[in-house]
């Protein structure tokens, strides 16, 4: 492996493998990066912080050949690099690993490590040297992934493990990891820190980026911190605790980020579960009283999502009593559930919750003109500008073009459309699944203070996470799952070993941590 | 799974195509029997059964790929009228200027095929409107122009459609090279992996240094090179080109409808040619089945949609079960 060649570097000095130096960049005129310089060792973990629209991922961006900048250089290696192609990046061994995964479902494992690189001899494809290749970059990662399997049936997380050989079979010297946790489990995640770990023994180069604080501390060696296009530090391991790292982020410490807890006792009952079951769930009891927030933690595959569907009614419970408002719920649906005042903000925004090529406005209204008679006329209120206006002020959006597709805001804003779609049709339970996932810090304290101002102001909701930070932070109650059942019940500012040791130890452990 | 190299999918892929094959041959000789038209199992009996795939079945091998890069082709029937015409015009029952007529209905094929690549891979325009649009264009040049266009094939241009080479029909040999050919390059090159990849993730694809455009053009072209051999066989079986050969045979929809029956995806990515023969033989057994039991064939017309849709439903199903 050419990485080998860089560990010698590393004896003598500890000198970049990659630099940026002077990045500018500007669209339209604006401005989005100043003068950033960042630079990444052979064998170092370096961590990329920052709100959205601080400029992480225009860098990397510049990084990885999509587009150019305006101004300054990229050195790997010791020599100057200009991309002008994705595919020139990675050729030079740049490899990213995004968020979203990019491999074909219906391909084998082997297949899509070599993609576009298939090992071949007149064209005719060498399948076995493709398939012990394969293997060797996946025992490389400590993986067991068989290279025949179809990539469609791997999890989440082993999926990841695919897309890193992939970038790895090209020789890649730097990877990048695009806030590569947001689909993983706690379990899972653990997991991928271990390859990281491997990888930089083996002495590539690894920026992270993640809006986890907590992740970034575990791992990096280094942390540079962008705030307004602008680099403002890079911090060693031990200079960066968190509450330097955010101050820096957003000009305020992390204990701003969630508001106070319940100041009143819970009210009336909204919601009661008994003995709650389906295909994923069983004997799920509970209750939800208003002024409430209970957070549902648990490991992937806990039933914890599933939960959240079979209270809304996407997929209902089979088995036992639903009642909502002191009224007992049969014939659940998804329309029923909206009908009765339940509100769902699905964890994947971009497939469950947006129309992204629709505007603004209809994404904001859907529930509204779901719930008006089928022939109401577009005057009676369905399209008023007071209305959205009201709506958009509840949830501190400043909405520019309400005619523009959803799909073009940040992650935070679409997030607080999705939130005053809900907000019109006055809900008296809101089930939330991973509520703040890929968003900035400023916008993440802005949702956990409009879920508490909706629970003060006598709401009831569900939130349901994979970010135990969250879960503690923001719930007056946490229930823990594992195999489809509520395997305990804690008090609020739980510490993160106790949640952790029962979702861990549910009746799933041993295929959890298989 | 972990060891030796285990076969992906293995036989599990095919297992619906070939219990539809299976079925339809059942069908198709248990109808023969009992209808006492014996002669139907004979040799040559089988043999014109399996002629009858030979015009749909090489243009759904073409369709299998546009389908596959994640495009789709609504030209070719019209296309095979046009090839159908040009070759018998050009021939014009010289047998001197059968190669020429071959190679100006392959060469229209090409233009038409680079003409519809460009569209959807260039311009991006929805392979749906492109397709669609080309194939109008196509249909009324050749209505308009047809009196000025007429001719037929020399008689040893049909030997194509009927000679034989020991025992086996020349066309079915030629059927059967159009889907090894497609199947070698698919399963075995890396030009066919990279399809799979153009047709499973276009930016995947991109982002691995594939040149996307040139897969969904090349798979255009072959599409309608397909087309235009098809075209060929029915000038060669019919003695001459007639402007509604292709739209009469329905060999547009007909060639999606087969292609999806064989497992492939319209969205692109999964599939290949074995399937999509499957679905022609089932096709190809039902007229002949309809024919023996001399029923209207428009019901036979109802039975092909119910096996497109149940097909394509219990595809679906299994997905989502796999996923859930």
């Amino acid at each position: 492996m050419s990485s080998m060649g860089a560990i010698s570097i590393w004896t003598t000095e500890p000198e970049a493998l990659l630099t940026m130096r002077d990045i500018s960049k500007s669209f339209l005129g604006v401005r989005v990066l100043s003068h950033i310089g960042f630079d990444c060792r052979a064998g170092e973990v370096h961590a990329l912080c920052g709100e959205n629209g601080a400029g992480k991922s225009t860098l990397m961006k510049i990084l990885s050949g999509a587009f150019p900048a305006d101004e300054g250089t990229i050195v790997l290696d010791g020599t100057v690099r200009r991309f002008t192609h994705p595919s020139q990046a990675r050729a030079a061994g740049i490899g990213i690993i995004h968020q979203e995964l990019s491999l074909l479902p219906h391909r084998s494992v082997a297949e899509n490590i070599y993609l576009g690189r298939e090992p071949s001899r007149g064209g005719v494809v060498d399948r076995a040297r493709m398939g012990r290749d394969a293997r060797r970059v996946l025992s490389r990662l400590g993986s067991t992934i068989e290279p025949q399997a179809q990539t469609g049936d791997l999890t989440i997380a082993e999926q990841q493990v695919v897309e890193i050989a992939k970038a790895l079979a090209v020789d890649a010297r730097v990877l990048v990891f695009d806030e590569p946790t947001a689909p993983l489990d706690v379990v899972e995640s653990g997991k991928l820190f271990r390859v990281i770990a491997e990888l930089r023994a083996t002495g590539v180069a690894i920026i992270y980026i993640s809006h986890r604080m907590r992740e970034v501390f575990e791992i990096a060696d280094r942390v540079t911190v962008l705030k307004d296009g602008r680099g403002m530090a890079t911090l060693t391991a031990a200079q960066a605790t968190p509450d330097a790292v955010i101050r820096l982020m957003v000009g305020r410490p992390i204990s701003d980020l969630f508001p106070p807890r319940a100041t009143r006792p819970p009210g009336a009952v909204v919601l009661q579960i008994q003995d709650g079951a389906n295909g994923h769930l069983a004997g799920i009891n509970l209750t939800l009283r208003a002024g409430e927030i209970m957070g549902v933690a648990g490991l992937e595959g806990s039933g914890k999502m599933e939960l959240a569907r079979a209270i809304f009614g996407d997929e209902p419970f089979t088995s036992g009593e639903i009642t909502l408002l002191s009224g007992a719920a049969a014939a659940w649906s998804p329309r029923e559930a909206v009908r009765r005042g339940v509100a769902f903000l699905p964890d994947d925004r971009k497939s469950e919750g947006l129309g992204l090529r629709q505007s603004l406005r209809d994404n904001a209204l859907v529930v509204r003109r779901s719930l008006s008679r089928a022939l109401a006329l577009p005057s009676r209120g369905n399209r008023a500008p007071a209305i959205f206006d009201a709506l958009f002020r509840k949830v501190e959006m400043r909405a520019a073009d309400v005619d523009a597709p959803v799909g073009r805001l940040s992650g935070g804003n679409q997030q607080k459309v999705i939130v005053a779609r809900w907000l019109a049709a006055e809900p008296r339970l809101w089930i939330v699944a991973e509520p703040t996932r890929g968003i900035d810090v400023g916008a993440k304290a802005a949702i956990y203070g409009l879920l508490r101002d909706y629970a003060e102001s006598g709401g009831a909701v569900l939130m349901i996470s994979s970010d135990l930070t969250e879960i503690i932070g923001e719930s007056d109650r946490i229930a823990v799952m594992a195999g489809g059942r509520i395997v305990v019940e804690l008090p609020p500012g739980a510490s993160e070993e106790a949640i952790m040791a029962h979702a861990v130890h549910g009746p799933q452990v041993a295929e959890a941590l298989a | 799974m972990s060891g030796a190299a285990i076969p992906r999918g293995g036989l599990a892929k095919f297992r619906l195509p070939l219990a539809l094959v299976i079925c339809a041959a059942v069908v198709y000789a248990a109808t023969a029997l009992g209808t006492a038209q014996g002669e139907q199992l004979s040799w040559s009996g089988v043999m014109g059964l399996l002629q009858r795939m030979v015009a749909l079945g090489i243009v759904a091998v073409g369709q299998t790929l546009v389908l596959l890069v994640g495009s789709i082709d609504l030209s070719v029937a019209n296309l095979i009228s046009v090839s159908a015409v040009i070759a018998s015009h050009v021939m014009n029952g010289n047998t001197d200027a059968i190669a020429l007529g071959v190679l100006a209905a392959i060469a229209i094929g090409i233009l038409v095929g680079a003409v519809n690549g460009v569209l959807v891979a260039k311009l991006k325009v929805s392979p749906l409107i492109a397709t669609l649009g080309v194939g109008l264009v196509l249909q009324g040049v050749l209505t308009t122009s047809y009196e000025t266009l007429a001719g037929s094939v020399p008689a040893s241009f049909r030997v194509l459609a009927y000679g034989r080479v020991a025992g086996l029909p020349l066309a079915i040999l030629l059927l059967i090279v159009v889907v090894a050919l497609a199947g070698f390059v698919l399963a075995r090159t890396a030009a066919g992996y990279r399809l799979y990849g153009v047709g499973g993730n276009v930016q995947t694809a991109r982002l691995a240094g594939i040149r996307t455009d040139r897969f969904i053009i090349g798979a255009h072209i072959a599409a309608s090179v397909t087309a235009a051999i098809s075209g060929l066989y029915l000038a060669s079986w019919l003695g001459a080109g007639t402007p509604w050969v292709g739209r009469d045979g329905g060999y547009d929809l007909d060639s999606i409808a087969v292609v999806v029956i064989g497992g492939t995806l319209l969205s692109g990515g999964r599939g290949g040619v074995a399937g999509t023969i499957a679905g022609v033989f089932v096709f190809a057994t039902i007229d002949a089945v309809f024919n023996m039991l001399q029923i209207d064939p428009f019901l036979g017309q109802v039975l092909r949609g119910v096996i497109v849709v149940g097909a394509v439903a219990s595809y679906t199903i299994r997905t989502k079960a796999h996923v859930a």
